[in-house]
């Protein structure tokens, strides 16, 4: 669409201009209906849900931490309901929560982490800490190992803030104190904001010692971090890729043709495939390089689906497969429970509508994610 | 797709660097939509009677939050909704719901305002009324309120925005998505087909005809004014989203006609065949891909519940909850709700159980939706069939392809056949199979609303309800064209069927074959088979030469018919109003020159055919002439004007012709007496100056006035009439000659 026309439907962009203007829960329900109308999609979500957070930390009237921790709790829960296959709004969620415990809890002992857990028990999936993701998780070399997450965000210096809780009275100092968590806080989910949008970018910093001159690499159903990540290597390297795509497509139509046209431009090959003759490919490939949608706390990744395929492919030749994923996407769950309950897309990209005897006749299943077990993935590619 | 996803993508990028303070955004005119949520048909009965179509539960949910929802994901602003029937419901339901009241700050829209019409019967007193309120200010959506869609409206917006810039006079899009060639069950279950026909260079809709399998003519007549555009497509395969881009023109072209109720039927057909005199365009968005389709007859809501769970129509499918309080999971086929509860030696598949719904042990249930809390017993079989909230469906029982609606109970052990519509709160009591035939639609209300008198032979002795019956219609009776059914009757059952239903058989692709007597002039002939082959040669199958032939005959008939009635009469001695109704009839019928005078000449040879008739007074062939072209006033004048139609020797030519083969057609006229009519009548035209002499001589010469042995027989009565023509000519030359003798 051109951007002079004038577009009525309701995007993420507007409703986060409309935030000021708009009471909070309105614009709660408007994202709510975003994620269940599918308007919202892949890596705006955890932007959006972040954006929410912030709006309800900032507007909302609360006294205490836990009535903060529970307004917090409740908008997640629902948001993250609208879209139960998105595990990125739990984890959003979670570190806004995390980070709200945190700030409260400066002083306070170490064992509140046990209350945050009964708290979040609400959540679809059970969350627990993340657990160390993958059998060789990749970290960049010159950061520390040992930090967390949680501790990343806590660069500003610490409040003191009074014990919590509803059995606590409200006093003067404490509803200060309340005021300096509240700036505390919406400067926490405004770092996380900016993780997330700069975790792309972060991850193609890795490109160049991924990717080495003359490689041939695999590119199956690249999402932006791919993409980004891709460009970046063939600003510094000579290379091939290969890109897999395993949508209908029109004759005649280049799939993912912006992403060649780029790469092109760089003096990097490009070779489309289909996603069929990727086994036939795979004695050429040096890697494969697939985005995921979330990585499980066993290590599992939940990717755009057919990428299995090609991780397949790559074990048989012993090709190494390498999972792109922010820190965000990390999620406590366990997928066991959840393989089977991968979101299930629109019939009409496998069979047209108009084909009223395939329509009759058929029963399409257009599963738009899967699992790849963690068996599969050699490296990790984080942001931190 | 992919695409607007991306520039969606692109939009919330932008958006996170953006300022505060963003009230750059140009103020654009809020979108309006109108939302007609009665269509004043009995499509849904006998569950219409009770509650208003678009809160009829579509896969657990109101029809109309399926439109509301849509209106929402396209920005709509403000919705104005028209209700019909039981419009105090509607406005309960919406008020009351806290997504779409006015009241609510979650409502999407800006705006939701009820509009009550209490006069009206049909749409189209619904929109008059809305033109005059002067409520719209700009283009606007016009949807009904049981539409089902995911196609997104900024790029037909955009597209129907554009054509307006470039002609003011473009007023309005038509959404239709196509269905393919191959047989598709959407477009089975309608039962009229629409027929589009469609300019596919720029998209404009040129005309719109019904068609539906009871009709007594199988064909589309299409308008002289198609053949001018280069190139068209005749469309049948479109599915009728019931979505329009609208501008206040077409509010304003609803005013000027009171009399269309139907936005297709009337006014779409309508305006495009009066296209030269509102000069107004009208253009269809044929789209190939999306899903929108309006549960417009229970087969559609059928079709639409299929195509629902099937995914077709993302996002509206139950696990996406769109209702508040819903809370479908999808599972392995299944759709279960909070609470839902399924027993271990059940097998339930591809099927959507609504909060705390039970299914007892050992039941089969596939391909159904069962509402919120309905029971459902042990050993039951069901099947692709729609059981509403707190039914009741006992031991043993099987239901097959129907609908049960709201708080109906199904007894143990009975069985209920394909098709059936059972209505709220009817009982069937255990034991009961109902009768296939006819297929039984239960209800406790009769047609007017009032209750029913329970039939105990049907619903068994526990039983509660009737057989619901179609109230007698007294306005379609009156339709006079036997054999045209009311297609609506195709469209009041579940499943689609024909059977039982009393269709002409004839092919569509074979001439219509005429047993009367008189067959089409040859010159009529040509002129259709040069329009049937242009049809072909624009790679367009259906033969309309036909069509036209029969509707011609029609005229024929019906003029003929009106004249001699017009001759007979005793007390009138006036001819002019049959004449203004041959004329009506010629201009309704497109009849052209020589139709009209073989229907003159056939008229008027009748007449006075009958008055040789002993019964009508035996008269000589002479005074009988005389009396049927002299007994009324103007009856002369109209043969000269209509008849014979100007002063050329070979149109004179033509009427004696015509009037020689109308006589010959006659039976009961030997063709003695017929050749003694035919030249009293010549005789009497001549010396009434309607006919010249050089005509009927003309007229003498023609090789077609004796084609046959009774044409040459009746031509020769008229020998000596011809001879003393002849003479009177020569005279008549003579004495010319003498003249300009005398003037030399």
């Amino acid at each position: 669409m051109a951007p002079s026309q004038t577009s009525y439907a309701p995007t993420l962009g507007k409703l986060l201009k409309s935030l000021n203007s708009q009471p909070l829960e309105a614009s709660i329900e408007s994202l709510v209906y975003l994620l269940k109308r599918r308007q919202v999609k892949g890596d705006d979500i955890a932007n959006a849900i972040a954006h929410m957070l912030l709006q309800v930390v900032a507007k909302s009237k609360w006294q205490s931490v836990d009535q903060l921790l529970a307004k917090v709790s409740n908008t997640g829960l629902r948001l993250a309901q609208s879209a139960p296959s998105e595990q990125v709004i739990g984890n959003v969620v979670r570190r806004v929560m995390g980070l709200i415990r945190d700030e409260a809890s400066e002083d306070r002992n170490a064992d509140d982490m046990a209350d945050s857990v009964s708290d979040l028990s609400q959540l679809p999936t059970t969350p627990t800490m993340p657990s160390r993701p993958g059998p060789t998780p990749l970290r960049a070399a010159t950061l520390p190992m040992s930090r967390s997450m949680f501790n990343l965000l806590c660069v500003s210096e610490t409040v003191s803030s009074p014990g919590t809780g509803a059995s606590t009275p409200m006093s003067q100092g404490a509803s200060a104190n309340m005021h300096a968590l509240r700036s505390e806080v919406i400067d926490g989910i405004e770092e996380i904001m900016d993780e997330i949008s700069q975790a792309d970018d972060q991850i193609a910093g890795f490109a160049d010692i991924q990717i080495h001159p003359g490689d041939y690499v695999l590119a199956y159903l690249p999402s932006p971090t791919v993409e980004r990540f891709l460009v970046k290597a063939a600003a510094k390297r000579r290379f091939t890729v290969f890109l897999a795509s395993g949508d209908r497509q029109e004759p005649g139509e280049v799939p993912h043709a912006a992403l060649c046209k780029k790469l092109n431009g760089l003096g990097v090959n490009t070779i489309s495939l289909a996603s069929n003759g990727l086994m036939a490919y795979m004695p050429r490939v040096n890697k494969v390089v697939i985005g995921a949608k979330a990585v499980y706390a066993n290590g599992g990744v939940s990717t755009e689906s057919g990428c299995s395929i090609a991780a397949r492919a790559a074990r048989e030749y012993s090709k190494p497969v390498i999972v792109l994923s922010g820190v965000y996407k990390f999620c406590p769950a366990d997928p066991s429970d959840d393989v089977t309950e991968f979101e299930r897309g629109d019939s009409s990209a496998f069979v047209d509508y108009a084909d009223g005897e395939a329509v009759d006749a058929l029963e399409v299943e257009n599963i738009v994610a899967e699992y790849l077990p963690p068996q599969y993935v050699d490296v990790y590619v984080t942001n931190l | 797709m992919s695409g607007k996803q991306a520039s969606k993508g692109g939009a919330a990028n932008k958006s996170k660097k953006p300022a505060k303070g963003g009230a750059e955004e140009k103020r654009e005119d809020a979108l309006q939509a109108v939302i007609l949520a009665d269509s004043f048909q009995d499509r849904f009965q006998p569950f219409a009677l009770e509650k208003p179509r678009c809160l009829l539960p579509l896969v657990n949910v109101p029809v109309i939050e399926y439109t509301l929802e849509y209106l929402a994901s396209n920005g709509v602003q403000e919705v104005f909704i028209y209700c019909g029937a039981h419009s105090e419901d509607v406005e309960t339901y919406i008020n009351d719901s806290d997504r779409w009241s006015p009241e609510s700050n979650l409502c999407p829209f800006s705006s939701v305002d009820f509009i009550r019409v209490s006069d009206a019967s049909s749409i189209g007193d619904f929109l008059r009324d809305l033109d005059k309120r002067s409520l719209i200010s700009g283009d606007f959506i016009l949807v009904h309120g049981d539409v089902v869609a995911n196609i997104p409206l900024d790029g037909i917006l955009a597209r129907h925005r554009a054509r307006r810039e470039a002609n003011r006079d473009a007023c309005m899009t038509i959404v239709l998505r196509s269905s393919g060639n191959s047989p598709h069950r959407a477009a089975k279950a309608r039962g009229i087909t629409p027929v589009f026909v469609v300019d596919p260079t720029n998209g404009r809709c040129l005309q719109y005809e019904e068609m539906h399998p009871l009709q007594k003519d199988k064909y589309v007549k299409l308008d002289d004014s198609v053949f001018e555009h280069g190139e068209f497509e005749m469309r049948t395969d479109l599915i009728d989203c019931g979505i329009d881009i609208c501008t206040p023109d077409v509010l304003a072209l609803w005013s000027e006609s009171f009399d269309y109720e139907l936005p297709r039927k009337n006014f779409l057909h309508g305006v495009l065949k009066d296209w030269e005199l509102n000069g107004k365009i009208i253009s269809a968005e044929i789209l190939e891909e999306g899903y929108g389709a309006r549960a417009s007859n229970l087969q559609m809501y059928d079709c639409i519940s299929k195509d629902m769970l099937h995914r077709w129509t993302l996002p509206y499918v139950p696990d996406s909850n769109l209702l508040h309080g819903q809370t479908y999971k999808y599972k392995r086929g299944l759709w279960l709700e909070d609470g839902a509860h399924i027993a271990k030696t059940s097998t339930v598949t591809e099927s959507v159980l609504g909060k705390t719904a039970y299914v007892d042990t050992g039941s089969k249930i596939s391909n159904s939706v069962i509402g919120r809390r309905c029971q459902i017993g042990k050993n039951v079989r069901i099947e692709n069939s729609y059981i509403w909230d707190d039914a009741v469906i006992e031991d043993g029982a099987t239901v097959l392809h129907s609908i049960i609606a709201n708080d109906a109970v199904i007894g143990k052990h009975s069985y209920i056949p394909e098709g059936s519509l059972i209505s709220y709160g009817v009982r069937i009591s255990a034991g009961t199979e109902l009768p296939s035939k006819p297929v039984p639609r239960i209800s406790l209300l009769t047609s007017e609303g009032e209750p029913a008198k329970t039939d105990c032979r049907l619903v068994g002795n526990d039983g509660k309800g009737a057989l619901y019956e179609e109230p007698e219609d007294d306005e379609d009776s009156d339709s006079e064209d036997e054999g045209d059914a009311d297609p609506a009757v195709l469209q009041s059952s579940l499943i689609y069927s024909l059977a039982g239903l009393n269709i002409s058989r004839e092919s569509i692709s074979t001439l219509a074959t005429h047993d009367s007597d008189e067959e089409l002039s040859d010159d009529e002939y040509e002129q259709f088979q040069v329009k049937a082959n242009r049809e072909r040669l624009s790679s367009f199958a259906s033969d309309d030469s036909a069509a036209a032939a029969r509707a011609l005959d029609q005229f024929h008939g019906d003029a003929v018919h009106g004249l001699v009635d017009a001759l007979r009469a005793d007390d009138n001695d006036d001819f002019d109003s049959a004449k203004l109704e041959f004329m009506g009839l010629r201009l309704a019928n497109n009849a052209s020159d020589s139709m009209m005078r073989k229907a003159v000449s056939v008229a008027f040879a009748t007449r006075a055919a009958e008055l040789m008739n002993p019964e009508n007074g035996g008269l000589e062939p002479t005074k009988a002439a005389g009396r049927a072209l002299t007994s009324k006033k103007g009856a002369v004048k109209f043969i000269t004007e209509v008849g014979v139609g100007g002063n050329k020797v070979d149109l004179h030519a033509e009427f004696a012709l015509a009037l020689q083969k109308a006589l010959a057609a006659i039976k009961g006229l030997d063709s003695v007496r017929a050749g003694t009519l035919l030249a009293a009548l010549l005789q009497q035209l001549y010396n009434l100056d309607v006919l010249e002499e050089e005509g009927i001589l003309a007229w003498w010469m023609d090789a077609r006035a004796a084609e046959n042995d009774t044409l040459s027989k009746i031509k020769e009565r008229s020998r000596v009439l011809v001879e003393w023509l002849e003479n009177a000519d020569e005279e008549d030359s003579d004495e010319d000659s003498d003249e300009d003798e005398d003037s030399d």
